[in-house]
Parts: C-alpha cells; sequence; structure tokens
C-alpha cells in the first residue's frame, strides 16, 4: 500500500479560490474541490455508513464493505457474468467468465477443472502471475484460519491435495464428488488472488499466511490499487491501469475511487443531492421516496434476488416446536399490511402464493401463506392452544426502520387470535448471541446467499447447526434431499429434490421469509452501469461517469 | 519559589491520589463488558458459514476463550506495557486508533469550548449586571434553547440551511476536504498543523469544516455556563467588598470585571472543568452527524459491537482526561483564589 499524494496539488486549489472567492466574505468555506473539477469527473466518491475494517476479505470479523472493497483489489479465478433485468443490471449466477483465468475446462465426469490463467497478467508490483501463486492463493483459502475455508468448503474445496500445479499458468483443482458448486466459489470475494511472493515475504513462523500483513497491505492484481487505506474512515483507491481481466479487457471508468464512511444517512442523502457524492447504497428506506421525488439524483432499485426477511420461529423451543402453531401464526400475520407499511413495497413478496404443491423447484419463491385469522384459530386450537398463548418478539436495534411497524402490526394481528405477543428491541451485538444460543422464540432475520443455488439456499438456511439455520430446523429428509441435491448432476432430478425441499419449507413453516427487499442505490444522475451484485456491495469496475 | 513547590506538591499528590480511582475504572469497564448481554464472537462471525469453529476462533483471536481473571490480569499487564488490545471493528491496535483519532475530538471539543466561553461569559455577565431586564430574559431564552435541543438536531439543522440550502459550508463530511491533498501530519491538530507549515487555504478549509460542528457543540453547553457566570458573578455583586469598592467612586468597569469577576470565576471554573470532560466523552452524536472521525464515534461503533478493547481503552482515556482537567482547573485555583493554595 502506498500513501502516494494525490496528483494534483492544493497550491492548485488555493490559486484557483484566490482568483474566484474575491472579497473572501465567505473565506471560511472556500472550497478547494471546484479548481479539480476535471479530476472529479473521473474520481467516484462513494459514501458508505459501514466501514471497511481490513483489506484482506478472509480476515475473521471482516465488514461486508471489506468484501465489497476486495472485489476491486483482487482478482478471482472466475467471476459472475451479469445481466439486465427490468432495465437494471444483475449478478447472472448462470453465465461464470473467467477473470484471472482466462479458460476453465470441467471434465466430463464434473469432477476435475483446469485453470488456464491469462498470458501475461501480472500483479500490482508487476511481477508475472504465475500458477504457483495461485495455488497458493487457493491453499491459503483451505489452510488458514480465516473466513475463506468455512466458504468453499460449501464447494466441496478443503484440501491443498486438491490444487495442483500442471504447468506454467495452468492449474488444476479437483474434486471427490461433483459438486454443483465447488466453481461458483471460486468467484466469491473470500476466494482473491495473491501475490505469493509478496504475501510470503511479509509472513511469519506464527504467521505463515501472512494474515497480519494483509489486513493493512494488499498483494493483489485487481482493477484498482490501494492508495491510502485509513481504516473507519476512508479508502482510496487508483486505478491499475495494467489491469486486462475485466469483461471484453476493459479498463474500468473511474481513474480514482474514494470510499469514505459517512455515520449519518440524512448527511450522505444531502451530499447525493448536493453532487458531492456519487453513489450509495445503504441510505434510509423512508427517504427514498422523497429523494426519488425532488429528482436530484437516479434511483436504480433492485429486488436482491439472492436475500430475504423473514420472520422465524426457533423450532427447538416450546410451544414453537409444534409444527401447528407455526402453521397457525403463519396464517395469523398480517402480511400485506407489513409490506405496505414496514417496506413500502419496495421489494418482491414471498407471501401469498396459492399452490399446495410447489411448481417448480426455485428458491426463494412465493410460498402459500396467506392472511386467514379463522385458520390461524382453528390450528391453534388443533395444536391444544385453543386460548392462545404469551410470546415475545424480538429484533435487533439495527433493522429498526423496518422492524418497529413490523412489530407492532404482528402484535396487532396475532392479538386477534388470542396469541399475547410482547415486543423485544435489542442491540445488534445482543441480538446476534441470543439468536446464535437460540434463546429467542420468536423473531426477525435476514439472511443473503453468495451462491442464490436453491439447494444452497435451502441447505444453508433450513438445515445444519450454524447460526444461518435461524429456526434450528431439523427435518431428516430435507436434510437429506439437501445433501443429495449438492451433488445431483441431471438437471430433472435436481428440480424435483428442490422442488421435494420447498414443500417441506411450506409445510412445517420453520420460517416464513416475508419478501426480497429492494437495493436502492442511490447515484448522481451521470453514473451508469450500477450492478446489484450477489454480496450487496458497489462494483467499482462496473461505473461509469456518462 | 515556594509558591511553585506548593503547586508541584499539590500536583503529585492528586496523581497519587488518582491511581486508585483509575485502577477502579479498569476493573469496572472490564467487568462491565463482560457483564453486558452480547457477544463479540457471535457478532463479528459474519462469515456464509459461520459455525461454532468460526466463534471459537474470533473469541480466541480476542482471548476470550481464557478465564475472567485471567484475562484480566493479562489485560493489566498489557496497560503496563502501554497495550490496549486490538480493535475487531478497525482491526487496528486501540492505542494507535485513539492516538489517530484524539487530537481530533480534541481540537474539536477546544474550539467548541472557546466558542461556548466567548459567548457565554459575556452574556452570563450583562444577564448578571441586568438581572430581571429583557436581555436577561433574552440570555435565559437562548441558553434554554440551545440546552434542549438535542445536538444532533441542531447538527442537523445547521448542515440543512449551511450546507444543503446555502451552500457556503462544505460538505461535512470530516476535517478536510476529502478531494484535497492530505494535511501535514506534525500535532494532529489541524489548525495548527496548515499554520506550522503557511498553508492558510488548508488553514481556511479546516476552519471550514470544524465551524458547524463547533458551533452545534457550543449551543448545547452555552447553558451551563452562561447560568453559572450570571448566578456567580450576581451573588458576588451583592457582597459588601463590591459595596464598599463602589462607595469609595471605582468605576464600573474596574469593579466587574477586576473584584467581582475575578471572585466570581471560581465555580465557573468548575464548571468548565466538567462541561469539557463531558463534551469530550459525550460528543458521540455531532461527531456522528459530522462523520467527525473522533473517539467518541469511535467508542459507540465499538460499543455496539460489543468490541471490548475499544470501550475499555476509551474510558480509560476519558478517566485520563478527567483527571488532568481537574488537575489542571485545581491549579488555576490556586491563581484565581490565592487562599486555596495556602491551604
Amino acid at each position: 500500500m502506498s500513501f502516494d499524494r494525490f496528483a494534483f496539488t492544493r497550491r492548485q486549489g488555493l490559486k484557483a479560490v484566490l482568483a474566484s472567492a474575491a472579497g473572501g466574505a465567505l473565506g471560511a468555506f472556500g472550497r478547494v474541490a471546484d479548481a479539480q473539477a476535471q479530476t472529479r469527473a473521473e474520481t467516484l466518491r462513494h459514501v458508505l455508513a459501514g466501514t471497511v475494517n481490513t483489506l484482506d476479505p478472509t480476515t475473521p470479523g471482516a465488514t461486508r464493505e471489506s468484501f465489497g472493497l476486495s472485489t476491486a483489489v483482487y482478482d478471482r479465478l472466475a467471476s459472475y457474468g451479469r445481466k439486465q433485468v427490468n432495465g437494471s443490471w444483475v449478478f447472472d449466477f448462470d453465465n461464470i467468465r473467467g477473470e484471472l483465468a482466462e479458460k476453465v475446462d470441467r471434465s466430463a465426469d464434473g469432477r476435475t477443472f483446469t485453470f488456464h490463467l491469462r498470458k501475461g497478467a501480472t500483479w500490482h508490483d508487476g511481477s508475472p502471475v504465475t500458477a504457483e501463486d495461485v495455488k497458493w492463493s487457493l491453499d491459503r483459502a483451505v489452510s488458514a484460519k480465516s473466513l475463506a475455508a468455512g466458504q468453499i468448503a460449501t464447494g466441496s474445496l478443503v484440501k491443498p491435495e486438491q490444487f495442483k500445479v500442471l504447468g506454467e499458468g495452468v492449474v488444476e483443482v479437483s474434486l471427490d464428488r461433483p459438486d454443483r458448486l465447488a466453481l461458483a466459489n471460486l468467484a466469491v470475494p473470500l476466494s482473491p488472488m495473491f501475490n505469493s511472493t509478496l504475501a510470503r515475504r511479509n509472513a511469519t513462523a506464527e504467521d505463515p499466511w501472512a494474515q497480519t500483513w494483509l489486513k493493512e497491505n494488499t498483494a493483489g492484481g485487481g482493477a484498482y490499487v490501494v492508495e491510502q487505506y485509513k481504516s473507519g474512515q476512508q479508502t482510496i483507491l487508483k486505478r491499475n491501469e495494467a489491469w486486462k481481466n475485466g469483461a471484453g479487457g476493459m479498463l474500468p471508468y473511474f481513474r480514482r475511487v474514494i470510499a469514505q464512511t459517512v455515520p449519518e444517512a440524512a448527511t450522505r442523502a444531502n451530499l447525493l443531492e448536493r453532487g458531492d457524492a456519487d453513489i450509495a447504497i445503504d441510505l434510509q428506506s423512508s427517504d427514498i421516496s422523497a429523494l426519488e421525488a425532488r429528482g436530484k439524483i437516479k434511483l436504480v432499485a433492485t429486488p436482491q434476488i439472492n436475500g430475504f426477511t423473514a420472520i422465524v420461529f426457533n423450532t427447538r423451543m416450546a410451544p414453537f416446536d409444534n409444527p401447528k402453531v407455526r402453521a397457525a401464526l403463519a396464517a395469523a400475520l398480517p402480511y400485506e399490511a407489513m409490506f405496505e407499511a414496514a417496506l413500502f413495497r419496495r421489494g418482491r413478496a414471498l407471501f401469498g402464493a396459492t399452490w399446495t404443491e410447489a411448481p417448480n423447484g426455485t428458491f426463494p419463491q412465493p410460498l402459500p401463506f396467506r392472511t386467514d385469522p379463522a385458520k390461524a384459530k382453528a390450528l391453534l386450537a388443533e395444536a391444544g392452544f385453543p386460548n392462545g398463548f404469551k410470546t415475545t418478539f424480538s429484533f435487533s436495534a439495527g433493522v429498526a426502520a423496518v422492524a418497529e411497524p413490523m412489530a407492532t402490526l404482528i402484535r396487532e394481528a396475532l392479538g386477534a387470535v388470542g396469541v399475547d405477543v410482547s415486543i423485544q428491541k435489542l442491540p445488534p451485538a445482543q441480538m446476534a448471541s441470543m439468536e446464535v444460543e437460540r434463546r429467542v422464540p420468536f423473531f426477525i432475520s435476514a439472511g443473503t446467499a453468495w451462491l442464490p443455488a436453491p439447494d444452497y439456499f435451502l441447505r444453508n438456511y433450513f438445515t445444519g447447526d450454524h447460526r444461518w439455520n435461524f429456526s434450528g430446523f431439523s427435518d431428516p429428509k430435507l436434510d437429506a434431499l439437501a445433501q443429495a441435491a449438492r451433488f445431483e448432476a441431471d438437471a430433472a432430478t435436481y428440480e424435483a429434490t428442490c422442488r421435494q425441499m420447498v414443500d417441506i419449507a411450506a409445510r412445517d413453516v420453520p420460517m416464513i421469509m416475508v419478501w426480497q427487499p429492494n437495493q436502492d442505490a442511490v447515484m448522481a444522475p451521470a453514473i451508469d452501469g450500477y450492478t446489484y451484485w450477489f454480496h450487496g456491495q458497489v462494483d467499482y469496475r462496473d461505473l461509469r461517469r456518462a | 519559589m515556594s509558591a511553585l513547590l506548593n503547586i508541584g506538591r499539590r500536583v503529585g499528590k492528586h496523581l497519587l491520589a488518582s491511581l486508585p480511582a483509575l485502577f477502579g475504572v479498569v476493573l469496572f469497564t472490564f467487568l462491565l463488558m463482560r457483564v453486558l448481554p452480547g457477544d463479540p464472537a457471535a457478532f463479528f462471525a459474519s462469515g456464509p458459514n459461520a459455525g461454532q469453529a468460526e466463534m471459537a476462533q474470533i473469541r480466541e483471536t480476542m482471548g476470550l476463550d481464557r478465564p475472567i481473571p485471567e484475562q484480566f490480569v493479562r489485560y493489566v499487564g498489557d496497560l503496563a506495557r502501554g497495550n490496549l488490545g486490538q480493535s475487531m471493528t478497525t482491526g487496528q491496535p486501540v492505542i494507535a486508533d485513539l492516538a489517530e483519532r484524539m487530537p481530533a475530538s480534541l481540537e474539536l471539543t477546544l474550539f467548541a469550548l472557546v466558542l461556548a466561553l466567548a459567548l457565554a461569559l459575556p452574556l452570563g455577565i450583562l444577564a448578571a449586571l441586568r438581572p430581571n431586564s429583557l436581555l436577561d430574559h433574552g440570555v435565559r431564552f437562548v441558553c434554554t434553547l440551545g440546552v434542549c435541543v438535542p445536538t444532533f438536531v441542531t447538527g442537523l439543522l445547521l448542515i440543512y440551511v449551511f450546507y444543503y440550502l446555502l451552500g457556503l459550508a462544505p460538505d461535512p463530511t470530516g476535517r478536510v476536504d476529502i478531494f484535497a491533498a492530505p494535511p501535514p501530519g506534525i500535532t494532529g491538530f489541524l489548525l495548527i498543523d496548515f499554520l506550522l507549515v503557511g498553508d492558510l487555504a488548508g488553514w481556511k478549509a479546516a476552519f471550514g469544516q470544524l465551524i458547524l460542528p463547533a458551533c452545534t457543540m457550543a449551543l448545547f453547553v452555552l447553558a451551563p455556563l452562561a447560568r453559572m457566570t450570571r448566578a456567580s458573578l450576581l451573588s458576588v455583586l451583592g457582597s459588601d467588598f463590591i459595596r464598599t469598592a463602589r462607595s469609595v467612586g471605582m468605576s464600573d468597569w474596574r469593579v466587574v470585571v477586576v473584584y467581582a469577576l475575578r471572585n466570581a470565576l471560581l465555580p465557573v471554573l468548575t464548571i468548565i472543568g466538567i462541561v469539557f470532560s463531558t463534551m469530550l466523552g459525550a460528543n458521540v452524536l455531532v461527531e456522528k452527524v459530522f462523520s467527525w472521525p473522533g473517539i467518541g464515534s469511535y467508542a459507540l461503533d465499538a460499543l455496539l459491537a460489543s468490541d471490548y478493547a475499544p470501550v475499555q481503552g476509551f474510558v480509560l482515556l476519558i478517566a485520563v482526561i478527567f483527571v488532568m482537567v481537574n488537575l489542571i482547573i485545581d491549579v488555576l485555583y490556586g491563581i484565581v483564589d490565592p487562599r486555596i493554595s495556602l491551604q
């Protein structure tokens, strides 16, 4: 990482200010930026609520913003494509292209992938990218104590023996079983490719994978080079002029990117409206309509096709261990009212389907949950609670804007069928630990799957003991189906397996995925090419100023 | 000479006496953080496959897998070596984070305090000289308004008017214009640094960034300062020696400024000390609204994430500052009122 000065100096700014700001009545507010208008056009200023807390996305505890930043700084072997849906760009999970690798050969049995690295590719320091670098990076991903191991294990990538250097610029990845998600896992931010010579030079005996050094330094070859990194405040990126790994070998448009943490949502909105910032993806949803109406900004609203908001029942806690109780509550929830009041209908509803057997194997898809108080009462009586019961509904203060109106409506609607709900709003860290310890009975949660394959969704959110199985759901049939689907090569069988799983999710109601909220990306009118990515962050390589 | 010695002895005594208090603060914060609900490992284990293994790994990194007494002994040992631990939120050593952010908070707070004093003292004096007049009521109104509007409302309002509507203020994000060259890092106080390198435009820009948050904070602490000045001066003005001074025909100005004000300043000084320490710790909201890279917003982020080390470090730092400020106020007492240093 280097701390180069900006290409322009403050002196130039001073001259311009002195020339223009005659009088100096506003001296205190002299705006140096004016002089740099030209450079400004080639600079993207992204204002974000969160912080980038590490330059190595695989660091345990890395924030989402760190994942986003790393996509620009590091290349991966492959990348998802992108497609246009209703006029806005979204990532295309079904279309994986090479990034650092220019070609991928997949063996007929689906158990070996041969990556051919792009000839002439270099790291940021100018040294050539070698097959050994790739091998080291993959070894690191499965061996180091980092976030990467857990992620890429979902693609059956678990041990260094699976990665072999076949020759100059050729690496082979072999699998014990033909995992459907192996290749996709090599396209996520947690499998970045490192300049192993540079990284190893900064490794120590206790830290053989240079994890400490890479937190604050980079050893990549991606589209941007980190110019300045102030953890928790801002990161400044400079374009890597030698980068050729993008779609069509194109350089990204912006020469410089400033990612700046601005905690106050109102300030972020102000900055965008004044034209001082170029893009933000985390404004308050209640502000969005007003911003749009004033017309000074451009809004790109994309349903988060790989995410969801869910109302979760703790299936390991009475009375929610009883599927009838869960079904009863599912019939009592005021779906339409919540969608309206909490989300302003900004998203895709996942309730209200009318089928009794899943029509297809896609997931998430709208499930047959509809408001029907009579049915709810009947089911409650059947479950042995004719007079209802008392329970607590919890949510994290971090999502209060959406969860608070939801909670109020839920309390009212469940009160009507005899279930007495008290509302509990908890600090984020406390909510997280209560969820993990499975001590909350009934709550709101949300998730995003990086690999939006139906089986991955169902396996992660409906099976297992890890935290993403919010409801602690355990159903032997679903467990078996989810494991089988992972290695299923036949498309028709895969679809049938997924359909069965969707049926179980709809019948046993461990949690109710209510909707997929929009991601509202607000940007300057001239910014073009914004793409919604599975990681939910801005990929600076897509953007341009029209 | 003996006066200096006297002061030195008092400073030493004061510092010694503050040691148990500081230790108490260390122990208390340490325990409090661990008693508070919220498991940092669960919060930070955000990986797509966050299982028990990942959480255990984070606990190990943070040293939370050890028994609490051992954690405390290690913590105190680290403190003795000047190591405040590692922040999970920023990924940096806490001491480096605090050192980097401290000047930002100090500069803002000091500037705001000076601004507040420059307003509060004259207002308080005027109000005391004309008690129950229209002027007095006016001052009371301004003070009440300042104290009852929450700082983030004042901040957002100022931003809305001066940045969004009028476009007079620079964008309210941090200490320097993001597009400008980074400031020279000498003392960390930008107003001083820019003067040192003779960069007037830089100084103006930094001043422009500072003025709105400083006004926000100054408005908030105007009330205690002005009200205390008024009350204290009022009681002094009614005392015998003032009547005597007036009766011997001294000028009004001399009576008020030289005799009354000096005697009235003691309680005001106490309040200044308290106000300063409070501002430093409590300006979280102002720092958040103006994206000010100070210690308040740093500590709040850490607290929300149950990130122990930064919160402990922050509390300890504030405690140390509190001790130092009290010490300085104590020394100033001696200067304002010689009787105190004689005791």
